[in-house]
């Protein structure tokens, strides 16, 4: 039993020493030690970058700080769009241990007044997307006392912030929802797309309107901070502060007190059951700048900011007068006679007729073949003035189609097309609003390819006189005009004057920008200003009393059923009225148009009184007088 | 329970005599050594945790100075032990376990009756005390029973009486509830028969029992210690709760990279994100000041003091002192590959100390207790 030899070295195994024994296990202490060491390795040298990042990312917080969105100011600098303090509530996933994840969805829920599975899910989107993140929950900004109840009782809210927020509030929402526009969540995919740009899970981005157009200018550019933190959460110090920018304050063209006029105007319509719905658009002719834009019945952009409810929502959906649409740029309708306007201009340019050239309108109708094309009454003999002014159907006809008993040639209906694209019918104006629709500017070629059938001479004298195939937007027919009245320039419309720094600088002016030039002698426009101006002194469009030398077109058309009731409970009377018209400086025909306006009314109705057919044309002249007042406009 | 005749002859001299010149010149320097710098590592890291632990767990040198007296009786500690002969350990060794089971039942009662109160922490840490000497005692203990039959350790009965001598003291432990303690037990168990002969294939069958009554056992297991092995096994699924003090010892480790953050200059226990930054979770406290060369170096000492240990147990003059030392090697290589594992996410969360390096004087006695045994087998080996 004894274990003899020189040192080190065994000659007798003894029965309770076993070698191999003592080398698998001298084998197990390495290899453990080993694979503790490879392990270590791989932790420490191989990902020490990565962990070394993690423990900063648990040391180091890194916040936005969100700028304040700029303001939305009209010409005069009146405030439009403006922003009140709040707090918003939103939550770190990264902090929130799953499953405590619902029980605190559940009470957040309950404080911010959101669906506890709607604040689940976006926790839950959040911790897919970049857990370290904060994602807010709150929709709207919430009350100081909330945030209080929140921030002092922390411990129960794991991986809950409150920050200051501001709510966008939108003065006088519902005159302006129709430019202005409102903000929102950002989607998914409109963050896939701007996450480079800095946008957050949890930001608002301008969802139509000025809001949406300019969100680039009102956004402003966000600031970081990074603080130091400990486990539990309690910020420690802050390390670094990247302050924020705040958005640029954007200037309209608006101003603000046309804007109420002719909202005012418009809603006495309504209200009196005048029509049911309208547009009125103001610009300045001489640069295209949008001086008012009302759209009728509107909406209330607050709702969509303080988070809309399903009936609220349901409710202006389900109205057939289209509330959410700006019906100035995004609906389109038969512009009537003001569209005699192209076929003036084409038979003028194209020498088919001159102020001389006389129709002898003796009866309310003309014969080709089979069918009657009638006029609205018997004129007798008018020249180009008298044919314009009293809105002659059959004057129109004639130039545009020929006259079946004189043979008085026509200019056709391709340059009547041709001269329309040129006048900006066809094609979106480019005005800086979303939405916009680009009309219809039919032509043969046209109607071949849509409906595969040719181009009659029924087809020429319904769009001599804006009816027919023919369709504009309301924004369409006043830059048409608006050409005229500035001798021959179309612009392009823009709502944008310029974007302001805090300190009130002008960091972007809106430089005006031309369409085209129209290839329009300027002896033709000056006489399709004089003929304007008849509508309104011996014409078709008379205003009593009017101290400004008003000049402009009057157009009816009818469309659309004249039975039953819209949604809203009124008659529906498939019966529109134009009135477009422009305001020299002086009654002398000279391409000096300070201001341009349309007005349309849907189903108006027909039986107020014989003279005062047209509610346009009243609202223009009381919107005229209120506004530029009697004597601006010289004598 | 200790049956058969005892084998170990008392010692030939008196209880107290002095050791002879010859017996002190085998004083195994790679232990003395190995062990030396480990308690001195130890201190450092006491001082460099204790100071990342902030002002509210006071000075850190006062730590340093608590900790430096338990590294002076423990060393005092260690050779008186090896100046005795420990065959006198075999001779108690039926006391010594009834000793044991007698404290544990005691603590265990103790702790029942104020259960729940502020006084749980520091009753807690006086049961721990206990299990860490029973951890000493248990391996006299079992080393004695195998060194009694050590000519016919291969009996399936041998094996089965070593279980069910050892199975009261893991209840006990168990019970406490220290799971970490009661497998260090069990690895001792496993250490000690392996290295006395034990037929493997019956050490196979024990732990395929082991892990047949795993059902069993995940039934008695309390909620905090299932949750510990469903966060070993997925950190992520809950990384605030349990799987969180993985994920953050991983990043504490991982971000001490080659060379460490320094002493004292780690973030993850300052700022309380690394739990137990003193005891459980110590060495990714380490791993983070120190970095991959702090973690090699403790590993290196780790390594010679195993191996030296493993030698004296080769050399013993006796089974019983071959068995005392590999049940001390199988109880620190357990401990050091446990708790570093944990604290990699290689193995699941135990509450068991990091040898020399967590703090606590109870553990750091009890290894000296150890290492005295040990220094205490390596003197009396007979040969060169």
């Amino acid at each position: 039993m004894r274990r003899r030899g020189a040192r080190g070295i065994r000659l007798v195994s003894v029965s309770y020493v076993r070698p191999r024994r003592f080398a698998a296990l001298a084998l197990a202490i390495v290899v453990a030690l080993v694979l503790l060491t490879v392990r270590l390795y791989d932790l420490q040298i191989v990902r020490g970058a990565y962990y070394r990042e993690l423990a900063e990312q648990n040391r180091v917080l890194r916040l936005p700080v969100a700028a304040e969105r700029g303001v939305i100011l009209d010409r005069n600098r009146h405030v439009l769009v403006r922003n009140l303090p709040g707090f918003a509530v939103s939550v770190i996933p990264v902090d929130v241990p799953t499953a405590r994840e619902a029980d605190l969805a559940e009470r957040l829920g309950r404080l911010v007044g959101r669906d506890p599975g709607l604040v689940r899910a976006a926790i839950q989107g959040q911790r897919l997307r970049n857990p370290f993140e904060p994602v807010r929950v709150s929709l709207k900004p919430i009350a100081r006392e909330t945030a209080l109840l929140i921030a002092e009782r922390s411990e129960t809210y794991p991986g809950v912030r409150i920050d200051p927020e501001s709510l966008r509030e939108y003065v006088d929402g519902t005159l302006y929802a129709a430019i202005v526009g409102y903000i929102g969540p950002i989607t998914e995919e409109e963050l896939a797309a701007r996450r480079e740009t800095g946008y957050l899970p949890d930001d608002d981005i301008g969802r139509t309107g000025v809001e949406r157009v300019y969100e680039r200018f009102l956004r402003g550019t966000y600031g970081t901070r990074e603080i130091e933190r400990d486990a539990a959460q309690r910020e420690i110090k802050t390390l670094a502060l990247v302050p924020p920018r705040a958005g640029g304050n954007v200037v309209l063209t608006l101003d603000d007190r046309l804007q109420k006029l002719l909202a005012a105007e418009l809603e006495r319509g309504v209200a009196a059951d005048q029509f049911s719905q309208a547009v009125g658009i103001a610009m300045d002719p001489q640069n295209g700048e949008i001086l008012a834009m009302v759209s009728t019945p509107s909406y209330d952009n607050n709702l969509f900011v303080r988070g809309i409810t399903a009936p609220e929502l349901q409710r202006l959906l389900g109205d057939d007068r289209h509330p959410l649409v700006n019906k100035a740029v995004g609906e389109i309708y038969p512009p009537g006679s003001t569209f005699k306007l192209v076929t003036a201009v084409a038979a003028l340019s194209e020498g088919v007729a001159t102020r001389n050239t006389v129709v002898n309108v003796d009866r309310n109708f003309i014969e080709v073949g089979p069918y009657k094309f009638f006029d609205w009454q018997a004129h007798g003999r008018l020249d180009f003035i008298g044919g314009f002014a009293n809105s002659s159907d059959i004057y129109f006809y004639t130039l545009a189609g020929g006259h079946p008993v004189t043979g008085q040639r026509g200019v056709g209906p391709e340059a009547i097309g041709r001269y329309g694209r040129m006048l900006g019918f066809g094609a979106p104006t480019g005005i800086d609003l979303p939405g916009e629709a680009a009309g219809i500017m039919p032509d043969p070629v046209w109607k071949e390819q849509l409906f595969d059938e040719p181009w009659t001479i029924g087809n020429t004298y319904q769009e001599a006189i804006g009816q027919g195939y023919v369709a504009v937007t309301p924004l369409q027919l006043l830059n048409a005009y608006a050409a005229i009245a500035n001798g021959g320039t179309l612009y392009r419309p823009h709502v944008l004057r310029e974007v302001l720094d805090e300190r009130g600088t002008a960091t972007v002016t809106k430089q005006t920008e031309v369409i085209r030039k129209l290839e329009v002698a300027p002896e033709d426009l000056q006489l399709l200003r004089e003929a304007s101006r008849r509508v309104v002194t011996i014409g078709h469009a008379a205003m009593p009393n009017a101290r400004l030398p008003i000049a402009g077109k009057t157009g009816t058309a009818e469309f659309g059923p004249s039975a039953g009731k819209d949604s809203a409970g009124r008659n529906l009377l498939g019966f529109h009225n134009w009135f477009v018209s422009f305001v020299p400086k002086a009654d002398d025909n000279a391409p000096t148009a300070q201001i341009a306006m349309v007005i349309f009314t849907f189903n108006s109705s027909k039986n107020l009184c014989e003279l005062c057919l047209n509610p346009a044309i009243g609202i223009s002249q009381r919107v005229y007088e209120a506004y530029l007042g009697a004597g601006t406009a010289t004598p | 329970m200790i049956a058969g005749p005892l084998v170990l002859r008392p010692a030939t001299r008196s209880f107290g005599d002095r050791p002879t010149a010859r017996q002190l010149g085998r004083i195994d320097p790679f232990l003395l050594v190995a062990s030396l710098l480990l308690i001195g590592y130890g201190l450092v890291m006491t001082y460099s945790s204790s100071a990342e632990a902030g002002a509210d767990s006071g000075d850190p040198w006062a730590a340093v100075a608590r900790a430096a007296v338990f590294a002076v009786v423990g060393l005092g500690l260690m050779a008186a032990v090896a100046l005795l002969d420990y065959s006198w350990l075999g001779t108690l060794a039926p006391l010594l376990y009834l000793l044991t089971l007698g404290l544990l039942a005691v603590v265990l009662a103790m702790g029942e009756t104020v259960f729940g109160g502020q006084r749980w922490v520091t009753i807690a840490g006086q049961k721990l005390q206990v299990s860490e000497f029973a951890k000493v005692l248990m391996i006299v203990v079992l080393a004695r029973w195998f060194a009694d039959r050590h000519d016919r350790v291969g009996s399936p009965l041998v094996l089965a009486g070593a279980a069910i001598v050892l199975a009261p003291a893991v209840l006990l432990v168990y019970r406490q509830p220290d799971l970490g303690t009661s497998l260090v037990f069990v690895a001792i168990f496993f250490g000690i028969a392996f290295m006395a002969g034990a037929r493997l294939w019956q050490l196979t069958a024990l732990v395929a029992a082991g892990a047949g009554a795993f059902p069993l056992v995940w039934s008695l297991l309390r909620d905090y210690q299932r949750a510990r092995l469903v966060a070993f096994i997925d950190p992520y699924a809950d990384p605030q709760g349990t799987g969180w003090n993985i994920l953050q010892s991983l990043i504490a480790v991982g971000s001490g990279q080659a060379t460490g953050k320094g002493l004292t200059a780690g973030t993850q226990s300052p700022l309380g994100y690394l739990p137990i930054a003193d005891s459980d979770f110590v060495f990714a406290g380490l791993a983070e000041d120190l970095g991959f060369l702090g973690a090699i170096l403790l590993f290196a000492l780790y390594l010679v003091l195993l191996v030296a240990a493993l030698r004296v147990a080769y050399r013993a003059r006796d089974p019983f002192g071959s068995f005392l030392a590999s049940g001390v090697v199988a109880m620190l290589g357990f401990q050091i590959v446990v708790n570093v594992g944990m604290s990699i996410s290689l193995m699941p969360v135990t509450g068991i100390p990091l040898p020399f390096i967590s703090r606590g004087g109870s553990s750091l006695l009890s290894i000296c207790l150890a290492l005295g045994v040990l220094q205490s087998v390596a003197m009396r080996r007979e040969g060169s």
